[in-house]
């Protein structure tokens, strides 16, 4: 017993039969608790009813003595019976190593088991501390007794709020993840969870700027000189050969002031972490709205959207082949699109000009037209390179240069026609054949002008580029005009053919007539 | 003619109404093509129709088909469920033109779906893939041999693709990250979860785990049971008629039942009206069955002609069998094929010079028809049914031919 290590005590938690073990010692536990001290196995066996034998229970007991969580002294009470006084007797007792693991093993039970609760007096009664610590700070001689009275007694309110408040979300958290929860459980966990939120949330809400004010009121009171004098008082009770008591006891005392601080003040970066618990309790409400709608959807006959999932996903890998999957995936999900035949602006231009009776088969009528280009390549447009541009400078170029030279031969015509003043006919001489043309045109003009017959007259050209003055001879003679085609007969007269600049005045009178096109060569 | 005098006002009217007539019809098509429309995804703009008409779309979707219309902020979702339980044409994709779902696929959509249930507002595909393995842990899924570690690439490609699927839909939205990432096993992907579009992501009316039944047709049934065609009546035959010609390509007269049938020998131009004017779907009525034209391909997902190799091949193939007119089978398709494949060797794909790449745009071709109900497929090869004569080839017609003139 004496090479049992400390921890020995722990190992019927985990071994084999440790429930017994455990019932045997939950039976010593509660002896004690009635303060009897001793027990026979006799009486063990009883107390843990019919969960095993009494052989069983004494086995037990020896392996409890031999890891230290019991104490076995020598039976001397008296027997009646030989077999009574022949066996080993022992009376058993919790040792102390043994009563220390129960108590630790019943604590952790607890603190497992327990909800946790969101505690909103701890909240009023924080509140309270502070404004008496503040009232201390402000007095010039505060009294270092109530000030480290209040300091404990606001840490073990806060402590007690924190780890509540914990507790309750780890166990919110977790009743929220079962998505098989039942009804009944549910909605009972439902109505205590919004009575709870609703007081502690609402007590939040309005204690935290409260008691953030508070903060730092104490601030601006100097806190730390407080916190000094608590931590020298403390340091006076401390053994002689520790280090810097005082120095410890300030730094710890400075950490629960920050924690307490940080609690229900905070900034972006760090946001209070009364600030995470409204969300998370806000948070909580939805998930708790999301099973509530879950749970109707049940309710109301509609299946868990995923389970259905899960169930086609096990139909179609039970479907006899791929066309029935294609089958399936069309029932189910009737996401598929419509399918119809194609119609062309020209098939509905000559269905409405020569419409089918609905009685025709479609053998007998007219059947869709093709483009030829597709039924012969597949594409409507024709594919392969785009056609080359032709260069067409070499034509552009004999054009200019026919231009050119009509344009010198209508101004050497136009040179040879015009005269030097008034000429007669008869003596212009003989006329090429361009020159002849513009000559016929003047004459034309000129003749063309109503006027009386023995005066002259004035006409232009239609390019206004020649004027002709034509004034009748009186002595009736006969002009002669030669040309390459022939000769020219008519009444004589005396002609004035002039070239006229653009720009000058029209000869017949008017506006100066404006120079059309460009490039003309000069008079 | 005299002219009349049109006051301002009623030319207006008539053109809102145009407009608004206009609008509606587009949103009937968008919740046809989608019927999960979400703010922000893929059909934004029909969506923004969609709220803005919500009750009167609503009230014609459960006259006409009983389907029902729930119209949100976020989202607007149309219950549609099918009025033919046998139509295996619509698999789920995980985009245009990707592969259809394999059953492993499928699964791991149900699992992904009952694992964000119990999510939090976000997740990351790590944690996503962590939740599956544990309810895939199902002893019932193991029985069925399906079974998911997450540890090999397939599977985590597997696993992407399911999200693809979720993103599209608008259950997820991506964060940050990259699927490829995490399917080379070097990053993450983190998602937004929208759980109201979740919880509308599933139309039964009885929820799945309710069912006992314990074979697949029964468990079919029961979960394709709706009440609104319950009613024995004209409403209810309507009804279910209406909700084929919405959704399906073609109706023939064969696939229906007595009462069905008898109630279109007299009832059919009506009930087709009623359907396409409000839709824009044009109705093409003939003897051996009906169904609605879209003029403007925003209310189906395939359609015939299309571009490309794929659409290529599905027509001539739908000429060829039109031609045919009898069963054709599958090698007799896969040569005809081969033979146009080398025809135009310089329009089609590079992969269709190979046996197998002939073998795969058959195997397309003969699919694409299938789902647009032009063919059966059977055992023997494939049937053309009465609408394929649409597709037969036509006479060639000579543009600007005119009359001479004496």
């Amino acid at each position: 017993m004496t090479d049992a290590r400390p921890t020995d005590v722990f190992r019927h938690v985990t071994a084999d039969q440790a429930d017994r073990y455990r019932a045997i010692m939950q039976a010593f536990a509660a002896a004690k608790s009635r303060f009897v001290v001793h027990l026979r196995p006799e009486d063990v066996h009883v107390d843990i009813g019919d969960a095993a034998s009494l052989d069983q229970v004494t086995t037990a007991l020896d392996q409890l003595t031999a890891w230290g969580n019991l104490r076995s002294d020598p039976d001397t009470a008296r027997v009646t019976t030989v077999e009574d006084f022949n066996r080993a007797r022992y009376l058993y007792q919790l040792t102390h190593a043994g009563e220390a693991a129960e108590t630790a093993l019943a604590a952790f039970d607890e603190a497992l088991g327990r909800r946790g609760e969101l505690q909103s007096v701890a909240l009023s009664d924080i509140r309270d501390q502070l404004g008496e610590l503040l009232a201390e700070a402000r007095a010039d001689q505060p009294d270092d007794g109530r000030v480290r009275v209040g300091l404990r007694s606001l840490v073990a309110a806060f402590d007690s709020l924190a780890s509540n408040a914990q507790a309750f979300m780890g166990s919110l958290q977790r009743t929220i993840d079962l998505h098989g929860v039942e009804v009944e459980a549910f909605l009972v966990y439902k109505d205590q969870l919004i009575s709870y939120v609703e007081r502690f949330i609402g007590q939040l809400v309005v204690a935290s700027p409260q008691i953030a004010g508070l903060l730092a009121d104490l601030d601006a009171a100097d806190v730390d000189a407080l916190l000094v004098r608590v931590a020298q008082r403390e340091a006076a009770d401390a053994s002689p050969d520790e280090a810097d008591p005082v120095g410890m006891r300030l730094a710890a005392w400075r950490d629960r002031w920050t924690g307490l601080a940080l609690w229900f003040v905070g900034d972006e970066v760090h946001p209070a972490q009364a600030q995470l618990l409204r969300r998370r309790a806000r948070q909580a409400i939805t998930a708790l709205l999301a099973v509530i709608a879950e749970l109707n959807e049940r309710r109301s006959g509609r299946s868990d959207r995923s389970a259905d999932f899960r169930a086609l996903a096990r139909w179609f890998a039970q479907a006899p082949g791929d066309d029935d999957c294609h089958r399936l995936w069309r029932v189910a999900f009737g996401l598929s699109s419509a399918r119809h035949l194609t119609a062309s602006a020209d098939l509905l231009d000559a269905r409405a000009e020569a419409p089918v009776a609905a009685s025709t088969p479609w053998a007998d009528a007219p059947p869709v037209h093709i483009s030829p280009r597709l039924r012969a390549t597949g594409h409507y447009e024709r594919r392969g390179k785009p056609t080359r541009i032709t260069d067409r400078s070499n034509e552009r170029r004999l054009l200019a240069e026919r231009m050119e030279v009509q344009r010198a031969q209508t101004d050497a015509a136009r040179r040879r026609l015009s005269t030097s003043g008034p000429v007669r006919l008869s003596a212009l001489g003989h006329l090429d054949r361009d020159a002849f043309g513009l000559f016929l045109d003047l004459l034309g003009e000129a003749l063309a002008r109503p006027g009386d017959p023995g005066r002259p007259v004035t006409a232009t050209t239609a390019d206004g580029r020649l004027a002709i003055t034509l004034t009748p001879t009186a002595d009736g003679g006969t002009a002669r005009i030669p040309t390459d085609d022939g000769a020219l007969l008519g009444a004589d007269h005396v002609v004035d053919i002039r070239l006229v600049a653009p720009g000058e005045p029209h000869p017949a009178g008017g506006a100066p007539r404006a120079m059309v096109g460009s490039g003309g060569v000069g008079p | 003619m005299t002219a009349t005098h049109v006051p301002a006002t009623h030319v207006l009217d008539r053109a809102n109404t145009q407009a608004a007539d206009d609008d509606r019809s587009r949103a009937i098509r968008a919740l046809l093509r989608r019927p999960l429309l979400a703010a922000g995804g893929p059909g934004a703009e029909a969506f923004v129709l969609v709220r803005r008409h919500a009750a009167w779309l609503r009230d014609w979707f459960a006259a006409e088909t009983g389907w029902r219309l729930h119209v949100e902020p976020e989202f607007a979702r149309l219950r549609k469920r099918p009025a033919d339980l046998d139509d295996a044409t619509r698999p789920a994709r995980p985009g245009r033109g990707r592969p259809p779902f394999s059953r492993r696929r499928y699964v791991l959509t149900c699992l992904a779906l009952a694992a964000l249930e119990r999510s939090e507002a976000q997740t990351t595909l790590g944690l996503l893939a962590e939740k599956v393995i544990t309810g895939a842990a199902d002893p019932a899924l193991a029985d069925a041999g399906v079974v998911f570690t997450m540890e090999r690439i397939d599977e985590r490609r597997d696993l992407v693709s399911v999200v693809r699927l979720l993103l599209d839909l608008g259950v997820l939205d991506r964060v940050a990250g990259d699927e490829q990432a995490y399917v080379d096993a070097r990053g993450d992907a983190l998602y937004d979860v929208n759980r109201r579009v979740l919880s509308v992501v599933l139309t039964t009316t009885r929820g799945p785990s309710t069912v006992a039944e314990e074979s697949f047709a029964s468990r079919l049934a029961v979960l394709g049971h709706d009440a609104a065609l319950d009613a024995v009546g004209p409403v209810a035959v309507r009804r279910r008629l209406a909700r084929r010609l919405l959704d399906d390509p073609v109706v023939y007269d064969a696939d229906l039942t007595d009462d069905e049938r008898a109630y279109l020998r007299t009832q059919r131009p009506q009930l087709a009206r009623r359907l396409a004017e409000p839709s824009g779907l044009v109705a093409e009525l003939r003897a051996e069955g009906s169904c609605l034209l879209d003029p403007t391909s925003e209310a189906t997902d395939a359609a015939l002609p299309e571009e490309g190799t794929d659409g290529h091949a599905t027509l001539l193939a739908a000429e060829y069998l039109a031609a045919a007119g009898r069963t054709v089978d599958r090698d007799e398709l896969t040569a005809h094929l081969a033979q146009l494949a080398e025809q135009h060797r310089p329009y089609w794909r590079k992969d269709t010079r190979e046996p197998e790449g002939v073998a795969a745009v058959c195997r397309t071709a003969v699919d694409r028809l299938a789902a647009l109900r032009l063919v059966d497929v059977t055992a023997d090869g494939v049937t053309p049914r009465p609408a394929l004569s649409r597709y037969a080839a036509d006479e060639p017609t000579i543009a600007g031919r005119q009359e001479s003139l004496l």
